[in-house]
């Protein structure tokens, strides 16, 4: 449904395109379809309302600088209105403090907790958990099990219900051992006004240098309320996103950010202890929108060049061959899923199969040695590589001819795919000036 | 849960009234001249409608043409509805019900069935606004909503032991749920086992096992890493031979984008055979929600769906959302931390709250 949306948000990006004077019209279009993007992005109501205001204000008041086309202008004022509502990303120092963590219920504070530890850890601090979710059965059990796994130490007591005792034993026990200390606490809402009077004991006693608030992607409306709630309990200075591995947008957030007056400082996106990164308000802005990285489209434009000027890429054209493929792999190597560059470009709709994605790492690191062991002639032209040319690539590259088959399916699930990108109006963007773009933001 | 929701839809009523009031403004004026017109107007020809009451079957409608207006203002004393004339009050529910996390999609289309509903609808002057725009809405909510389903009838009218699995994303409270309704049946005197499915988890069969024994239910589970499947398939046979009632299966919370999990779920579904596939999200989720409660369809069906977190959320259009996106009835509302604070869902109740009383 959100791809539909940006692409028809794409659709009146473009009607802007090559016109000299702002057309009214055609920025109220684009409004409009920012406006029902964002709110399916659960992107508080009223902050939508005073965005669109803003941008359509300016988008007709200001004159656009020279060498700027429309477009670029508008984009590049939607682009700025967006940054702004998005707040910083919060500061997170490398030294010795201590967190204090807080949410709704299932929200993922514990696994958060734990990935937080290991992103200090692997910073080469001195990491302790403490316990304080003293409510919820396995909590305990949970947050131990996750930090025995990359041994932290992790303080608590399942059989003890109050949270501020073992917080008070606690803290000073791991505050001469370790730097980063982290409080994971229980879940809990705005209007559970005791659990509320508990937290705010817990900051008291803890003088927690931060107090974080986590906040699942999927969160709604209800995000501004809660979040103005836990500020003015014990002043959140920092958002971490969850979940942003589903198909959520994340708007709630946004909400939290503009409530609290702090800024967003991780995005969980993953089951495994590693997934945790630090937040990335372009990249934001992209999934919020379902569109392309616009950053890299008013940087582009800011250089005010000409689309027409760039060359038309080969790939594009439909000529893709195992060169490019092998060369897109490498790209992928450095700059993490293809899916995630794949979102990254500005193609509205994903027109892309979901078996191209279905390729893991190891699976390219086998594709690529197997194209290595093909002759040039075959790697411009695949189409040649019968019966005979599979035996001899696998026995070359040490691999079954079956999986030389399975690459040259990959491969042509790849072309397809490109090829129907073409129509898109995708082919006036040049595809490598791109990539490295986002290699650059990465 | 729907009170502020119910506070807003008051206010819309009142605005929607007063504009349709407002339409109905000119009338002595425009009453009074066109007597003349109907006079001179060779009467039968254009005559064949009857001046039946307000808000009847959906013939009576006509194109709001000036013309139409005038003539059934003057024939039938009745004023018709133009588009315009609740364009604003319309744009405002929209509003209120985007504030209250009712999805696009369904917001969309409820504020489209209000507008077919009442634009060239015929009013009586001097008949309730009120009623007619209460009347629109209700039956415009009530057709998003859908039915409710009894749990204790339904498990009484079927083959024991009943099989429940219960589905859902990360962190949306099924194994709170799960026990809540093992603690809801057992009250209602069913005899209860529950299938520790979320092996994944750290800590999860732990969580289960606890809420299980505080209420005195037998829990089947095996380690941490084993197969769901397994688990759930021995919970299901030690119903069977201890003539238990119902099977609650809890499983690991998982996304809708992650194939291998889906079809681990799947598979769950194909070995235990479930009678009903509950699907659990929380009543705080925002558009996310109408996403991944249709993906979960999808892949293993939902037979009902629970609502949990309902006592953080005053406004609860999520559960309009996910209703409307399922097609499949609401089951239960969690509503706090307590055992019994679950509560079994009735749409006509909460579109009567929501409406105000009778209404």
């Amino acid at each position: 449904m959100l791809d539909n949306l940006g692409a028809s948000l794409k659709d009146a990006v473009k009607k802007l395109a090559g016109k000299t004077v702002i057309d009214r019209a055609a920025v109220d279009e684009l409004v409009r379809d920012l406006q029902r993007a964002l709110l399916s992005a659960d992107v508080n109501v009223k902050l939508v309302m005073q965005l669109s205001q803003a941008i359509k204000q300016r988008a007709l008041e200001e004159e656009p600088p020279k060498g700027m086309g429309v477009r670029e202008h508008v984009l590049r004022i939607v682009y700025q209105e967006l940054v702004r509502l998005m707040g910083k990303p919060g500061e997170v120092a490398l030294g010795p403090q201590t967190i204090l963590m807080a949410g709704l219920q299932g929200s993922g504070k514990t696994t958060t907790t734990a990935k937080l530890a290991r992103y200090f850890q692997r910073k080469g601090l001195r990491v302790g958990v403490i316990c304080a979710d003293t409510f919820r059965p396995g909590a305990y059990d949970q947050l131990k099990t996750l930090c025995d796994r990359i041994g932290v130490p992790c303080y608590g007591d399942p059989n003890e219900p109050d949270a501020l005792k073992i917080v008070r034993e606690g803290l000073p026990r791991f505050r001469k051992q370790y730097e980063v200390i982290i409080i994971d606490t229980q879940g809990r809402h705005a209007l559970e006004e005791n659990l509320i009077e508990e937290i705010i004991n817990i900051n008291e006693i803890s003088h927690a240098d931060h107090r974080w608030l986590v906040i699942d992607a999927a969160l709604g409306q209800q995000a501004s309320e809660q979040a103005r709630r836990f500020h003015a309990a014990i002043g959140i200075d920092g958002v971490l996103v969850t979940k942003m591995d589903g198909t959520a947008k994340g708007g709630g957030a946004l909400s939290a950010v503009s409530e609290t007056q702090s800024g967003i400082v991780f995005i969980g996106s993953g089951e495994t202890i590693e997934d945790l990164e630090r937040f990335d308000p372009d990249g934001f802005i992209s999934r919020l929108l379902g569109m392309g990285d616009l950053k890299a489209l008013v940087e582009r434009a800011e250089e005010a060049v000409s689309a027409e000027d760039i060359d038309v890429n080969a790939m594009l054209k439909g000529k893709f061959t195992l060169r490019d493929m092998y060369k897109q792999l490498e790209a992928v190597n450095k700059m993490g899923p293809l899916k995630q560059i794949m979102s990254m470009l500005p193609l509205g709709g994903m027109q892309i199969p979901d078996d191209a994605y279905d390729i893991t790492s190891t699976k390219m690191q086998r594709y690529k040695v197997i194209m290595d062991s093909m002759t040039p002639p075959e790697l411009d032209d695949p189409s040649i590589i019968g019966g005979s040319r599979v035996q001899r690539i696998a026995r070359g590259a040490g691999v079954s001819p079956d999986e030389v088959r399975d690459l040259i399916k990959y491969y042509k699930i790849m072309q397809r795919a490109l090829k129907g990108m073409r129509g898109m109006g995708g082919g006036k963007f040049n595809m490598q000036r791109m990539m490295k773009k986002f290699g650059r933001t990465q | 849960m729907f009170d502020s929701l119910k506070k807003k839809l008051q206010n819309i009523r009142t605005k929607f009234a007063s504009n349709i009031e407002e339409v109905a403004g000119p009338e002595p004026a425009a009453a009074e001249q066109p007597l003349l017109a109907e006079a001179a107007e060779p009467a039968p020809l254009a005559a064949p409608e009857p001046p039946a009451p307000v808000e009847e079957t959906p013939e009576e409608r006509v194109e709001p043409t000036f013309f139409n207006r005038l003539k059934v203002l003057v024939r039938e004393r009745e004023v018709l509805l133009q588009e315009k004339d609740i364009e604003e009050p319309l744009f405002e529910l929209e509003m209120v019900l985007l504030e209250s996390d009712v999805a696009l999609p369904v917001t969309d289309e409820i504020i489209a069935r209000m507008r077919s509903d009442l634009v060239g609808r015929h009013r009586k002057i001097g008949a309730s606004v009120d009623d007619l725009v209460a009347s629109t809405l209700r039956s415009a909510l009530c057709g998003v909503l859908g039915d409710g389903l009894d749990l204790s009838e339904y498990i009484r009218e079927h083959e024991r032991p009943v099989k429940i699995l219960f589905t859902g994303v990360n962190g949306t409270g099924k194994t709170t749920t799960v026990a809540k309704v093992g603690h809801y049946l057992q009250k209602s005197g069913f005899t209860v086992v529950i299938g520790a499915g979320d092996t994944f988890r750290a800590g999860a069969i732990e969580q289960i096992r606890t809420h299980a024994d505080r209420l005195g239910i037998k829990t089947i589970q095996h380690q941490a890493g084993a197969d769901p499947s397994a688990v759930l398939f021995d919970t299901v046979q030690y119903a069977k031979a201890h003539g238990i009632d119902v099977v609650l299966a809890d499983t690991a919370g998982r996304f809708h984008n992650r194939a291998n999990l889906m079809s681990q779920l799947e598979k769950i579904r194909r070995v235990m055979k479930p009678d009903l596939v509950v699907y659990v999200d929380e009543a705080v989720a925002g558009n996310d929600a109408v996403i991944r409660a249709d993906e979960f369809n999808k892949a293993v069906g939902t037979d009902a769906v629970v609502l949990t977190k309902a006592d953080m959320d005053p406004k609860g259009g999520a559960a309009i959302s996910v209703a409307h996106t399922v097609g499949k009835p609401i089951l239960f509302l969690g509503t706090g931390q307590g055992y019994d604070d679950i509560m079994p869902f009735s749409p006509r109740l909460v579109v009567d709250e929501l409406l105000g009383g009778e209404a």
